[in-house]
């Protein structure tokens, strides 16, 4: 749906993106992960038709975002980083002036942006004036906008930012709704954690180049990153090392406070034989839990250049 | 009594008061390129000035012999100075204007006046520390002219006390229109409305109040004393005076009932009571910003605001009257979308409006007591007024188009949209046309009005109608081309009333200037047939009037610089204005459309 190749933009003779080659697949979401000055908005702004790559192309549902600009415009609802808003709109008219701007006929528009409304729960705030609204209701009014023609993608410059915990809650949901309806989304955030949650796959950029694309797993794959496993036990904790430092499959045992981490060699796991091996043993165990990779791990690894 | 003197001494202390916030002011101006390119266009305006001047008063004395033309340097030296001096009278005023319009607001803007104020800097500092360091920026430009001046009384016939006079009440007007422009920055957001409003302000004070009352005292034996006491606070006046006084010292006399140092006192005083308010509200700007309230945001739109929302919380359903569909092209629909007039819930809007309104009946009503209606030059005032306000609104409005939509960071979305640029374009034309009428309404009603009661002949529609339109075309097309190039709308603004300024009057000027020189009057007399200003004075002047307004359009004679024209060559002359201007607007707006997606963000 969405691809760049050798997508290069310099702003004066500064490198914005590098050869930057993204290929995100119809009905996927694609995490765009950078510090910041990586060329994440960069990237969104040209696949919106607001910035002319230096070189390369960039292609949405196969049409070129540099000669096919309108077309592309038509299929694509981009949100930025920031809420442009029009003095003295109502969110109604805010969202019927778009629907009009992408050419939606006059009488669908009623229709469809009570739908939008609906969707986004904004139906109470219809007649509300766009500029009196509280920041997360402006954010939830900027993905109304991009829905509001029915694009095939999404492309969502920081969507959560600045929100508080229950709005981001709220943002996440809605694009998880957006997921089933089949959309493609690409979206960049500062909080990682949150596209671990809803992403299919992940692009790391750094100075404009491309550092990671793949789903998490390859992440783990790339990097080498051995499963770990945390176990807390009721008494016994020395028994319990003991017989966990026995196990083949174990590399490395540590005690940490009150809990034992347990490492296993690379694509080795194994939950059930730690709990077989300590019940064998005579120790009470009150939990044994899995240690995820987090994105944010990854990042920072991949960002400081750990990985060639 | 000892302590009171004792603090009142250490706030006035000139370190105190000017305190950090100065300091950062210089050093941050310091770093602008922007204050250097002016400091090198005001030294060459006033150079260029100042040589054709030279030029033009050496060319009168080259026709006589050499003792004449030696007793007629004191002349030369005279006008010289006077040009140096109303040159830096007026480009001051503008100067402290525009560099303090910006001083309050963009605090605002940014977020650091709230933080000023939790430090231990108050109020006072801050107006004074901005006030200060622009005022020393003026000063600058002031001083560079002063070897000139020093120079040029080596001719003689030019006292001290005119350079003196000249400098001070130069800074004082300037200190008192600064301070005005900060006064209105705490309240008004952009740079642009700031300058609007300082400049209407002075105008106000300065010309129509004096005006008004001059009129209703015609013929009074009050009259004279009455125009004393008007010059103390006009520093236009005070100006005069002193120039005639140069000039023939007899001729001054009867008006001259106050030294200007009595002017300049009472200008420092006044500009001490506009500070005094600064210091005032500065404060309680303050205070609104922290607590997520914009300084700029009246509090009954705010009322009005939190209303409407409260409503439509309670009863979602039930306010829907207030919802307007989008019945046309979107941007057309947006464009048309508020009121004509800006603000008619604006108990201010309606208040200025009876004013304005009010005060023009009354002029009419002086003109009618003072049988002038039927005089061409009545008429002739008029329109002029109309059209350089409707002039001024055009060229704001127009500049303001698609940097405002930049600054509220709408543009980019709307660019995200399918909307042909073409559609936009056209939008944005319908919407600076449709914010313009109602003070083209003005000209026209006028015009109208006057034309049916028999004053006016009826051509002068006509003509009007052609300078009309050819006007807001080129200022349009102007004004979009530096609304799509640039980003923030004070500069759009400032650079669409620059080139107005420079078509109009500065070219005019140096033309005329040059012209003298080369007694060649040809081009200056073709160039100056195309001013807007100068169209409406000949084709009102020439069909306005007892006699014109009846004559048949054969026998109207129309008074162009240089010439008279028939009614059918002043048609020619029109047509051909329309030509080139309306070209060169529509040249500038298709420049414009192909800048859209320039400079986007």
């Amino acid at each position: 749906m969405i691809q760049t190749k050798g997508l290069t933009k310099y702003y004066g003779s500064l490198p914005a993106l590098v050869d930057l080659d993204i290929s995100i697949e119809k009905g996927d979401i694609f995490g765009f992960i950078g510090p910041n000055g990586a060329g994440k908005t960069t990237t969104m702004r040209i696949l919106a038709t607001l910035l002319e790559p230096t070189r390369g192309t960039a292609f949405v549902d196969g049409l070129d975002v540099t000669k096919q600009g309108k077309e592309v415009r038509r299929r694509v609802g981009y949100m930025p980083d920031f809420m442009g808003v029009y003095d003295d709109l109502k969110v109604f008219e805010y969202l019927e002036f778009f629907a009009a701007a992408f050419g939606i006929e006059r009488k669908r528009r009623s229709t469809i942006v009570e739908g939008v409304l609906e969707l986004t729960d904004l139906k109470s705030k219809r007649n509300a004036d766009v500029d009196s609204l509280s920041r997360g209701m402006q954010q939830r009014l900027g993905v109304a906008r991009v829905l509001i023609h029915d694009p095939k993608a999404l492309i969502l410059d920081e969507p959560a930012s600045g929100l508080d915990p229950r709005a981001r809650i709220e943002i996440r949901e809605l694009l998880r709704e957006l997921k089933r309806m089949g959309k493609t989304i690409m979206i960049s955030s500062h909080i990682l954690s949150e596209l671990e949650e809803i992403c299919d796959h992940v692009g790391i950029v750094e100075h404009g180049r491309l550092v990671f694309s793949g789903t998490l797993e390859e992440i783990v794959a790339r990097l080498g990153i051995q499963s770990k496993v945390r176990v807390k036990v009721m008494n016994n904790q020395r028994q319990a090392v003991e017989l966990l430092s026995a196990l083949p499959q174990v590399r490395q045992v540590d005690t940490q406070d009150d809990y034992i981490a347990v490492t296993f060699h690379d694509g080795q796991t194994g939950d059930g034989i730690i709990a077989r091996t300590l019940v064998n043993g005579g120790v009470d165990i009150i939990c044994i839990q899995p240690e995820r990779l987090k994105l944010d791990d990854a990042f920072l690894q991949l960002t400081k250049g750990i990985v060639h | 009594m000892v302590g009171a003197i004792s603090s009142l001494c250490k706030t006035l202390n000139p370190a105190q008061l000017t305190g950090p916030i100065f300091s950062k002011e210089l050093r941050v101006s310091s770093r602008r390129r922007r204050n250097y390119a002016l400091r090198f266009i005001y030294l060459a305006f006033l150079t260029g000035f100042v040589v054709v001047s030279w030029l033009a008063a050496m060319q009168i004395s080259a026709q006589a012999g050499t003792a004449l033309q030696v007793a007629r340097m004191s002349l030369v030296g005279m006008t010289v100075i006077t040009a140096v001096i109303w040159f830096q009278f007026i480009a001051t005023q503008l100067i402290a204007i525009i560099m303090l319009s910006t001083s309050i607001s963009d605090e605002i803007h940014h977020q650091t006046l709230g933080i000023l104020m939790t430090t231990p800097i108050n109020s006072l500092q801050i107006v004074m520390g901005k006030l200060l360091s622009k005022l020393f920026q003026l000063i600058l430009l002031l001083t560079i002219s002063l070897p000139l001046l020093a120079i040029v009384r080596v001719f003689g016939g030019v006292p001290w006390s005119y350079v003196i006079s000249g400098l001070c009440i130069t800074l004082t007007a300037a200190v008192f229109a600064g301070s005005l422009s900060l006064y209105f920055s705490t309240s008004s957001r952009r740079a642009y409305v700031v300058i609007l409003k300082t400049a209407f302000s002075l105008a106000i004070l300065y010309a129509f109040i004096p005006a008004i009352l001059l009129a209703i005292l015609q013929g009074h034996p009050l009259q004279i004393r009455f125009l004393s006491y008007l010059a103390l606070l006009n520093p236009f006046g005070v100006m005069q005076v002193e120039t005639m006084s140069m000039f023939s010292p007899l001729a001054a006399q009867p008006i001259s009932f106050f030294p200007w140092h009595w002017h300049c006192l009472a200008v420092l005083v006044a500009t001490a009571l506009v500070l005094g308010r600064c210091v005032q509200v500065i404060r309680r700007v303050a205070l609104r910003v922290a607590a997520g309230q914009l300084s700029w945001d009246s509090k009954r739109r705010q009322r009005r605001r939190q209303k409407n929302s409260t409503k439509a919380d309670r009863h979602p359903d039930k306010s829907k009257g207030v919802i307007t569909r989008v019945d046309r092209p979107p941007v057309v629909w947006k464009e048309f979308r508020g009121p004509l007039i800006e603000g008619p819930g604006s108990r201010n809007s309606i208040i200025g409006l009876i004013i304005t309104l009010t005060a023009l009946l009354i002029t009419y009503a002086v003109c009618a007591h003072e049988n002038c209606l039927d005089k061409d030059g009545t008429h002739t005032s008029y329109v002029l007024l109309f059209l350089l306000l409707a002039l001024v609104v055009n060229l704001v409005l127009s500049a303001a188009s698609i940097t405002s939509e930049k600054e509220t960071r709408s543009w980019a979305i709307l660019l995200a949209t399918p909307i042909d640029d073409w559609h936009i374009l056209l939008g944005k034309v319908l919407g600076v046309f449709r914010r313009c009428l109602p003070i083209w309404l003005l000209l026209a009603g006028h015009v109208l009005f006057f034309v049916l009661a028999g004053y006016i002949n009826p051509v002068a529609v006509f003509h009007l109608t052609l300078l009309v339109a050819w006007t807001a075309v080129f200022i349009c097309g102007c004004g979009l081309y530096f609304s799509a190039r640039l980003r923030r709308t004070t500069a759009a603004v400032v650079a669409n009333i620059a080139v107005a300024l420079v078509l109009w009057a500065v070219v005019p000027l140096l033309l005329g200037l040059v012209s003298q020189v080369s007694r060649d009057d040809d081009i200056l007399e073709a160039y100056v047939s195309a001013n807007p200003l100068v169209q409406a004075v000949v084709v009102t002047f020439g069909a306005a009037g007892e006699y014109n307004a009846h004559a048949p359009l054969s026998s109207l004679r129309y008074k162009w610089p240089g010439y008279t024209a028939s009614m059918g060559r002043t048609t020619g002359v029109l047509l051909t204005s329309v030509c080139i201007y309306v070209l060169a607007g529509l040249f500038l707006a298709w420049r414009a459309k192909r800048r859209f997606r320039r400079n986007i963000f």
